[in-house]
């Protein structure tokens, strides 16, 4: 019997990214409801007072490390989700090029382009306080 | 298998390529959903990159901060609440099926863990929105 062509080796790429496409749908079902619920739709109306509709309230909150972090989680995490779901809704629409391999750079890079994006808002936005 | 595309008249049978219809999905209920259940990636990303629009306008100084405020922001945010809600609905249940295990040597009925997420859910709902109304004013 002669050796197999290539030694089996662990597909890592394939473990990081359906563990962000995971990690992106938990972070997206769990965060997501109550931000658009609470800034989209009773603050903008009113009903409650919201820290994002004063520039002095919102300006101080984003200040906090701990809610820069969030907010990176919150809103880059879920892209490695989206990203998925957005290139196998275009194979399932009748378009197989979705699955390729530049559309895979595309899509994912994509996800790789808003976290980036995402840190240099969240950083230059409002000045880090430490305490 | 493929023959040259002159001999392939000659021949009885041929490769025969079959594609699916691009409208498969509006034949079944079933069907319809999971295109939903894929399609709430598109308003949820987009909310999030106009909320990310949002947090750079503090950047901008306390005149000329505005935070998204229209009617259609509203109603767009309602629409997302939806997809959002869908989404996580969905998703959540998902992980009575993936997640296996086992406590004292029984395995944990899929229920109580799907259960669990949606107490997670619940949760961290109650403590984020505590928090943006807390330091509202």
């Amino acid at each position: 019997m002669s050796a197999p062509a290539h030694e089996p080796r662990p597909a890592l790429a394939h473990l990081f990214w359906w563990f962000m496409f995971a990690q992106g749908g938990v972070i997206a079902a769990v965060l997501i409801p109550v931000h658009v619920l609470i800034q989209g739709i009773l603050g903008p109306l009113g009903w409650v007072n919201v820290v994002d509709r004063h520039y002095d309230t919102w300006i101080n909150l984003l200040g906090n490390p701990i809610v820069k972090l969030y907010l990176l989680v919150l809103i880059a995490v879920p892209f490695f989700h989206f990203a998925h779901r957005l290139r196998y809704l275009l194979v399932d629409l009748g378009v197989p090029a979705a699955k390729s391999t530049p559309a895979q750079a595309i899509f994912y890079g994509g996800a790789v382009a808003v976290t980036l994006v995402t840190i240099w808002v969240l950083l230059t936005t409002a000045p880090l306080k430490l305490g | 298998m493929s023959l040259p595309a002159g001999e392939a008249g000659r021949t009885l049978s041929s490769t025969y390529r079959w594609s699916m219809p691009a409208n498969w999905w509006t034949r079944k209920r079933h069907y319809f959903f999971y295109m939903l259940r894929e399609f709430t990636a598109l308003p949820l990303a987009l909310w999030l990159l106009w909320f990310l629009v949002e947090i750079k306008r503090a950047a901008d100084g306390p005149a000329s901060y505005a935070p998204h405020s229209s009617a259609l922001f509203v109603a767009f945010s309602v629409v997302c609440l939806m997809f959002a809600l869908y989404h996580s609905i969905t998703f959540l249940s998902l992980a009575g099926v993936i997640i296996h295990v086992k406590f004292l040597d029984r395995p944990v009925p899929s229920r109580l863990i799907v259960l669990s997420q949606f107490g997670l859910w619940a949760a961290a709902s109650i403590v984020i929105g505590f928090v943006l109304i807390w330091f509202g004013r």
